[in-house]
């Protein structure tokens, strides 16, 4: 089973993205704040995240290029609610499989996990 | 403040009410204030900058707050939601104000937008920007929504 890690400032989206993936995927890990999540990912190595962006301490963006630069292999889905093309664009070029744009259909959160191991 | 910074929040509000909380807004006053100061007791205030600058105050009261938190979590204990409360009234906050901004943003700038924070119960003293809002509330099955949208042009690129 493959094992993620859940980033999102807002504890109730953590608790449904949980749901929403826990019964197909094993949810080692969360954070709250961008520093968190890069602690956590060293300490956790999961086999994938979802990132939210608008986050406090620092940002989904940022935390994305640091994860990458450091780990050129993470998986990393956005789940955001600020969908701005330019946002989107500059999230997928530094390295982020999928871009989600809350609020989101489980089943689109479930389809674009499992695609990073297809 | 253009009347056109509000427009994407009526829309984004009205969108994501349906969507997530799966109920319908109407559209009920708009007034035009110094401040974006709420009515209601219960508070989310959002930073915008970039090329539209200012803040966006939402407020509801608690029985408001309740419904939003119990309809994002329809099977789970009252005691469970009254945890959440915070947690989802700040994340409908965010969701509005980042569906806004998508459209307020456009094909070539980008809208950064801060943490919502909450505030609750009265005699809480906050500070606000002095940039003329307009105030917008909503009426629904659950009560009324306030969005006091004060916004500005910023700095493009």
């Amino acid at each position: 089973m493959y094992k993620g890690m859940i980033v999102d400032d807002a504890a109730i989206m953590r608790m449904r993205l949980r749901e929403i993936l826990d019964p197909q995927f094993d949810i080692i890990s969360e954070a709250g704040d961008g520093e968190q999540a890069l602690k956590n990912y060293e300490k956790a190595n999961p086999d994938f995240v979802t990132l939210d962006i608008t986050m406090p301490k620092m940002n989904g963006i940022d935390t994305l290029k640091t994860l990458i630069e450091k780990y050129p292999d993470a998986k990393v889905v956005i789940v955001s609610a600020v969908g701005q093309k330019k946002l989107v664009f500059e999230a997928l070029a530094t390295g982020a499989k999928d871009f989600i744009v809350k609020p989101f259909d489980p089943e689109r959160v479930r389809q674009s996990i499992n695609r990073l191991f297809e | 403040m253009k009347a056109e910074y509000a427009n994407p929040f009526i829309r984004s509000a009205k969108l994501i009410f349906e969507k997530e909380i799966k109920i319908n807004l109407t559209r009920k006053d708009l007034v035009k204030k110094e401040k974006p100061a709420p009515t209601l007791p219960v508070s989310i205030v959002i930073g915008v900058t970039g090329p539209v600058k200012g803040q966006v105050v939402y407020s509801m009261d608690d029985n408001f707050a309740y419904s939003v938190a119990k309809a994002m979590m329809p099977n789970k204990l009252p005691n469970e939601i009254r945890k959440m409360i915070n947690s989802a009234v700040s994340e409908v906050a965010n969701m509005i104000t980042g569906r806004a901004s998508i459209e307020m943003a456009g094909e070539n700038d980008m809208i950064d937008i801060t943490p919502p924070a909450v505030f609750t119960g009265p005699g809480i003293r906050m500070d606000f920007l002095n940039i003329p809002t307009i105030s917008l509330s909503f009426l629904s099955e659950i009560g009324i929504l306030e969005i006091n949208v004060a916004l500005t042009e910023g700095k493009r690129g």
